[in-house]
């Protein structure tokens, strides 16, 4: 074995950090540049050490730096522009956010033994969750008639009955800790900016925050600052981190946002930055010990919220309940193959049973479920998991409706159209593939991505009744956007259709014929005798499609691709002004629209 | 099988043998030696203290618990291979590193595709059992599992004792670095295996299956001693079919490092050659075989996959084999012309920040022969500019997929490793394939992967990460063999440090019925994954004992959990707890006859006996002492829970004490990783200095270079006649015959093509039969993808 390895050891000392209130940090790191070039030095034979929880930033090609470094902002020459039909989004800036440097109390890794069976922790790329005051910066919302959906656990007293008193509804409840004087062993330590007072205090009202986990940090920023990549708060978490985040959209004012974030141990962390002030949920897994995909607040509610986490769990939590050791309150009957039924309602949320957390429990699957999504008519849910699999679920009922699979490998991403009509998902087959929710069908799988797809969203504000605009961006470093309309996918496949194949692709035959197939063809994840009494008789039977042949597919090619970096990106986001993308290793990168690009639409049209 | 070798052995009590009269013994006691040295700084060399690691089980021995009765299909032996010390035939150069891991990886990939084994055990015919027993009575060496701790107590004693006797002064290397041995590292587990774990070597059995000593009678051996071994886990020794495979070739003769998939090409074009002429020379004697005769002698072959495949010589071809149509279209006349051609596995270029279905695309993407690479028209008749596209007509039931990590760079004038990013799934289907192909929605699943650790082509190592059938993802490491977590595949995408990446990939045919079966019974990686992370995190000083509590908590948790998926166990949650637990059943083997091998947990080898007897038995001791111990462990986890909770109590107390404390201890944190530093570097600058000098030089890259494009010239030329033999590989025609352009080329790029490809493997040449001016053009090929791939190349 062949190794040409240089060592580069830098040793810092004490650093004094000026805006922790807590004491002196001291940091002692070894940076180890391992160079690839060859050389006539006879290498050593392999070291083999073990890797520590660390390695998982470095590992995904993260440079770990040696001290706290600043984010930084660019401005490439050049830009990035991105060119459609509707003009030409320039790229504004590229705002890098700093990787911290390990904890203390992680040796850092010298030569990393690449065969080490430790599995390492799982961390994710950096993920934003942004947030306006602005009601004219609201995506505009397509459904023809208001939200109807009943709340989450409606009928169930038990679930209902902490109402607060009417002359608190407008006061936002807190989390108890304060997170700056924290002494937990979860959170190392807070890093607030100076002038973060002054700086809340004089912004626009009506801009955008950004919230943004990169490896054991959590920051919070202000995009429409003028010093924006200066972070307001940045929180560091000892070890774990963070991998999801979300906002309430309902109960957020100028004073309260109440944050939800999933941890790599499985914690969850209810934070509220104006007042920092947190709470932790699930401590030390005790609900769920696996870590979280996934968390999203439910549509509609204040206090609750929905995580997904990596054994196929879907949990839904209350914010202000406190946690208690779960056990499942359905019993199970041991000679069931429990992988036969698509949803294992562990605790429902109609249970009476509601003090403490969990509100609701539900197993999906063994598989890590990767992401989930709402319906924007708030009762449905699309979920996807690392089998490949699509799920659908009424998620008020707690029932899975439908089943899809990819076209081979995991899938890794999910969203609703605006409208809720379409979901759209992205995987490990390098396709974005759209479904028609009310045909619960495929409708085209779409082809660009040179690799994984790890996001797709729709940008409301270039969708009408007809047309779709959606983006989607991948580990090829690629962004690219897509049109479909409802005409443009019925028409027949002209890609590669050959005389044997049938010519209609999207008839409505073909989904009756599937679904014979599917009752005949012995794929059905369940069958009818083994349904629970629940199930409505005259629900359509939850059915698991097969997957469609490439053949008889639509296939949707892009409007637009563009490389936009020199790292697998992972998250992207539309605003009314903007897009914007996160990168893997911490660019964050933003596009002003084209000038008057925004659809303007009367949404009761 | 029958003439069998036996490597002098160290049965029951083991001093170091005289060096004079065994033939390997330098190698030998210079692992002695190694282990002894491991030992000697160890305070405490009494080997009764030591006693307690040996039951031990390894994770692997975890994962084969109640495995049940021996199969006969070969599906439950997890057997390491032995990393062969190349010798020098003329004894100049001193004894090298092991480097025949190209090998091994290899052939554990063949051994774990199922119809694979099956085919080779099964043609010409499967070995009776009887005398496959009798033969592997002999052929199977135990050795007495201690026996590298009574080595490590002896050696200390004899350095307590007396300076170094003569057997042990000739092995060790005078320079030998005396620093303590890392019990975790690889190197000492594979020291440990080799000399614990029973070793199968096989001898030629040629003759009992009727052919001639070959390639593929050598794999057969080892396969079939394999199949038929009553151990399930050893360690195999390949010399016998190293020694067929350096006499028959040449570039394999050196001990240098040497490119796997250039191996596995060779080794599935030798089989195929093996078993054709065979089958020729055998044509007018009539081999028929009764197909069903070997499914009943053991009842426990499968009668699904390869079974029929045997009698048929066409069994490589249908398992590895696919069709790949090349269409070029003149761009002056329009015309378009396809030509067939067959391959047996498929080398993609790679792009950074790609993935596997990408570079399959590109593969198939469309190419332009312009320039000097222009296409000779039949129609036209001259040096055209064309387009030119390959799909795939045929999908192989094996598809192999070459990842080219090697790339050659002009300006350093040699190949140079590409570390991109290359994304491969779990599963897979190919987007590339004809419009008429047959079932082009076909399913693959990973199943295999070679991963290539090192910087550059010229040296490294190889591992093979393999999807058994029941008991997961293993890591074979030469000699050791390792239960992974089903993430760990994914770990060699090219973008972590230490340098490894997956090189070839095994992909084989499956069906979602089959898929969705497989997941729905497997176990919960994410969860164990969730309680190494604890195990992990605790190494760093992190408390934990919260995480462990819950992994037990997770556990009460109804069936679904854990009693569902019992074939896989989880390996991490509570290893320090395990020597207590196996005093019992430790104790026990003092009473055992001698000559067996003593200390063992239930499963490892005793000779004839399956380790683990079907219920008719009365229970064994050993399964008396398996319940005690069930009991005991049910007793201990509580205990443990117990005392997790009042540590986590405790924990908490801690917390609240308050700043100053937590502050000396993040200075006493400091501290110690300033010292682990220091020692780090101390090593790691030792570890630079005591290193030998390199093999690789400039002749080497010359091989290389050469051998670089082989993937793409071995595809076996096939013309209008679908069915292959050996006549048609031999006969030239071909429709389209640029003599001219590849001469162009190769003028055009000498320093690449220098050296004529027949001459180091003439071998090679008159079996797969192209006459020159077809290598030529395949060159061609080989070439226009390498430039193809400088083009797309950005960042490395």
């Amino acid at each position: 074995m062949f190794y040409d390895v240089t060592f580069h050891v830098e040793v810092t000392f004490p650093i004094l950090d000026p805006w922790a209130d807590r004491d002196t940090a001291t940091v002692l790191h070894l940076l180890t540049e391992l160079s690839h070039s060859a050389s006539v030095l006879p290498p050593p034979p392999p070291r083999y050490t073990i890797p520590v929880a660390y390695a998982a930033g470095a590992a995904n090609g993260m440079a770990v730096p040696v001290v706290e470094t600043n984010n930084t902002i660019s401005h490439p020459e050049g830009g990035c522009p991105l060119q459609v039909g509707e003009g030409t989004y320039t790229l504004k800036d590229d705002l890098l956010l700093a990787t911290p440097p390990p904890h203390p109390s992680e040796a850092p890794i010298v030569n990393p033994n690449p065969l080490a069976t430790v599995p390492t922790p799982p961390t994710a790329g950096v993920k934003l969750s942004l947030v306006s005051l602005d009601p004219r910066k609201k995506p505009p919302t397509f459904l023809k008639t208001a939200v109807t959906a009943p709340p989450f656990g409606d009928g169930n007293p038990a679930l209902a009955a902490p109402a607060p008193p009417a002359k608190d509804a407008l006061k936002r409840r807190k989390p108890k800790n304060n997170i700056i004087k924290s002494s937990s062993s979860f959170v190392s330590r807070v890093i607030t900016h100076e002038t973060s007072a002054k700086r809340l205090s004089d912004r626009d009202p009506n801009g955008i925050f950004a919230f943004a986990n990169i490896n054991r940090a959590f920051q919070w920023l202000d995009l429409n600052s003028a010093q924006k990549e200066e972070h307001l708060t940045k929180v560091l978490f000892t070890k774990a981190h963070m991998l999801c985040h979300d906002i309430n959209d309902l109960t957020k004012t100028s004073s309260h946002l109440d944050i939800v974030m999933g941890s790599s141990a499985g914690d969850i962390i209810w934070y509220e930055p104006m007042s920092q002030k947190y709470a932790r949920i699930n401590k030390n897994g005790v609900i769920n010990n696996s870590p979280v995909t996934s968390i999203k607040w439910l549509p509609g509610s204040e206090n609750l919220f929905l995580a997904s986490h990596a054994n196929g769990v879907l949990v839904v939590y209350d914010k202000e309940k406190e946690d208690a050791l779960f056990t499942p309150e359905v019993t199970h009957q041991p000679d069931h193959d429990a992988s036969r039924y698509p949803l294992e309602v562990l605790k429902s949320v109609q249970s009476k049973n509601q003090k403490t957390n969990p509100v609701s429990y539900w197993k999906l699957a063994n598989q890590k479920i990767s992401h989930f999504s709402f319906s924007p008519d708030q009762r449905h849910l699309a979920i996807v998991l690392e089998d490949g699999s699509l799920r659908l679920m009424d998620y008020l009922k707690e029932e899975v409706l439908d089943i899809f699979r990819s076209y081979y490998g995991g899938l890794i991403c999910v969203c609703w159209s605006p409208d809720g009509k379409y979901i759209v998902t992205g995987g490990q087959d390098d396709l974005v593939t759209i479904w028609s929710f009310p045909e619960r069908k495929i409708i085209a799988r779409c082809q660009g991505h040179n690799s994984w797809v790890s996001a797709v969203a729709f940008d409301p504000w270039r969708c009408d009744q007809k047309t779709y605009r959606f983006g989607s961006v991948g580990d090829d470093c690629r962004l690219l956007l897509w049109d479909f309309s409802v005409g443009m996918l019925h028409r027949p496949r002209t890609h590669q259709t050959t005389a044997r194949h049938r010519t209609s692709l999207v008839m409505p035959s073909t989904q009756t014929s599937n679904r014979h197939r599917a009752d005949s063809g012995g794929n059905r994840v369940r069958s009818d005798s083994e349904r629970t009494e629940k199930l409505d008789g005259d629900l359509d039977p939850m059915a698991s499609h097969p997957v469609e042949p490439r053949a008889r597919t639509a296939l949707l090619p892009p409007i637009m691709s563009k490389i936009v970096g020199e790292d697998p990106i992972c998250w992207l986001g539309f605003q009314k002004d903007c897009i914007l993308t996160s990168s893997l290793e911490g660019h964050i990168r933003t596009w002003d629209r084209p000038n008057d690009s925004v659809v303007s639409h009367d949404p009761r049209l | 099988m029958k003439a069998l070798f036996h490597r002098p052995k160290t049965n029951g009590v083991s001093p170091p043998f005289p060096a004079s009269i065994i033939p390997h013994a330098r190698w030998y006691s210079r692992a002695c030696a190694l282990v002894a040295l491991a030992s000697a700084p160890s305070p405490t060399p009494a080997p009764v203290k030591k006693e307690p690691q040996t039951p031990q089980m390894s994770p692997l021995e975890k994962r084969l618990q109640d495995m049940g009765a021996i199969r006969g299909d070969g599906s439950d032996k997890f057997f390491g291979m032995e990393n062969i010390r190349y010798t020098d035939p003329t004894g100049h150069s001193p004894v090298q590193y092991g480097n025949t891991c190209y090998c091994n990886s290899i052939l554990q990939c063949l051994y774990y595709s199922v119809p694979f084994r099956e085919a080779v055990i099964n043609y010409p015919q499967r070995t009776p059992v009887e005398s496959l027993e009798a033969a592997l009575a002999k052929n199977l060496r135990f050795q007495n599992p201690n026996a590298h701790l009574e080595a490590e107590a002896l050696a200390a004693k004899q350095k307590a004792t007396a300076p170094s006797p003569t057997s042990r002064g000739a092995g060790v290397p005078p320079n030998q670095p005396q620093k303590p041995e890392d019990k975790d590292s690889p190197e000492y587990k594979k020291k440990v295996a080799l000399q614990t774990m029973p070793i199968l070597e096989t001898k030629n059995n040629a003759a009992s299956y009727g052919m001639s000593e070959s390639l593929f009678t050598s794999l057969k051996d080892i396969f079939e001693s394999l199949v038929g071994s009553q151990s399930r886990t050893g360690i195999v020794r390949p010399q016998q079919f190293l020694d067929v495979l350096r006499r028959e070739n040449e570039m394999f003769r050196t001990p240098m490092h040497q490119d796997a998939h250039e191996f596995l090409n060779l080794l599935l074009n030798e089989v195929v050659s093996n078993v054709e002429a065979e089958a020729t020379k055998q044509s007018f004697v009539e081999k028929p075989l009764p197909p069903t005769e070997s499914a009943d002698s053991l009842g426990m072959l499968t009668t699904s996959t390869g079974s029929k495949s045997p009698n048929t010589t066409r069994w490589v071809h249908e398992l590895f084999e696919g069709t790949l149509t090349s269409e070029t279209k003149c761009l002056t006349c329009e015309k378009v012309s396809q030509r067939d051609e067959v391959f047996l596995d498929l080398s993609v270029d790679l792009e950074q920040h790609s993935s596997v279905t990408s570079c399959l695309r590109k593969f198939s993407a469309e190419e332009m022969l312009c320039e000097r690479n222009k296409f000779h028209c039949d129609n036209c008749g001259g040096l055209q500019e064309a387009e030119k596209r390959m799909k795939i007509k045929r999908l192989p039931r094996v598809l192999a997929l070459h990842l080219k990590r090697f790339k050659y760079t002009e300006d350093l004038q040699r190949l140079q490793k590409l570390f991109h990013r290359v994304v491969y799934p779990y599963h897979l289907r190919l987007f590339n394939t004809t419009d008429d192909a047959e079932d082009p929605d076909r399913l693959y699943e990973l199943y295999a992967v070679v991963v290539h650790i090192g910087g550059g082509p010229y040296h490294g190592h190889y591992v093979a990460i393999i999807k058994t059938e029941d008991r997961g993802w293993l890591l074979f490491d030469d000699e050791l063999v390792e239960p992974v977590d089903k993430n760990y595949v994914r770990n060699f995408f090219g973008d972590r440090p230490g340098l490894a990446c997956a090189y070839v990939l095994f992909y084989q045919e499956t069906t979602l019925e089959a898929v969705l079966r497989e997941q729905a019974q497997e176990d919960q990686a994410s969860s164990t994954a969730a309680s190494d992370v604890g195990d992990a995190g605790k190494t760093n000083g992190y408390p934990l004992n919260s995480n462990l509590h819950h992994v037990n908590s997770a556990s009460q948790l109804p069936s679904e959990d854990h009693g569902r998926f019992v074939p896989i166990h989880r390996t991490s949650t509570a290893p320090q707890m395990m020597p207590t637990h196996h005093e019992g059943p430790e104790l026990e083997p003092s009473s055992a006859p001698a000559g067996a091998p003593a200390v063992q947990p239930p499963q490892p080898p005793l000779p004839p006996i399956p380790d683990e007897q079907p219920p008719p038995l009365s229970p064994k001791k050993s399964d008396v002492a398996a319940k005690k111990e069930k009991a005991r462990l049910k007793a201990e986890e509580k205990e443990r829970e117990a005392r997790l909770k009042a540590e986590e109590k405790e924990r908490e107390k801690a917390e609240k004490k308050g700043r100053k404390e937590a502050d000396q201890q993040r200075q006493q944190a400091v501290q110690r990783e300033a010292e682990e530093l220091r020692i780090a570097i101390e090593r790691s600058k030792a570890e630079l200095n005591d290193v030998g000098p390199e093999n690789g030089s400039p002749k080497k890259s010359f091989n290389f270079i050469k051998r670089s494009s082989r993937s793409l010239s071995q595809r076996l030329s096939k013309d209008k006649e679908p069915r292959m033999s050996m006549s048609d590989l031999a006969s030239p025609p071909l429709p389209e015959t640029p003599t001219t352009e590849s001469e162009a080329e190769r003028s055009a790029v000498p320093s690449k093509d220098a050296p004529s490809p027949n001459i180091s493997n003439p071998k090679l040449l008159s079996r797969a039969g192209p006459p020159p001016v077809k290598e030529n053009k395949i060159e061609k090929t080989g070439h226009t993808h390498r430039w193809r791939s400088l083009s797309f190349k950005k960042t490395t």
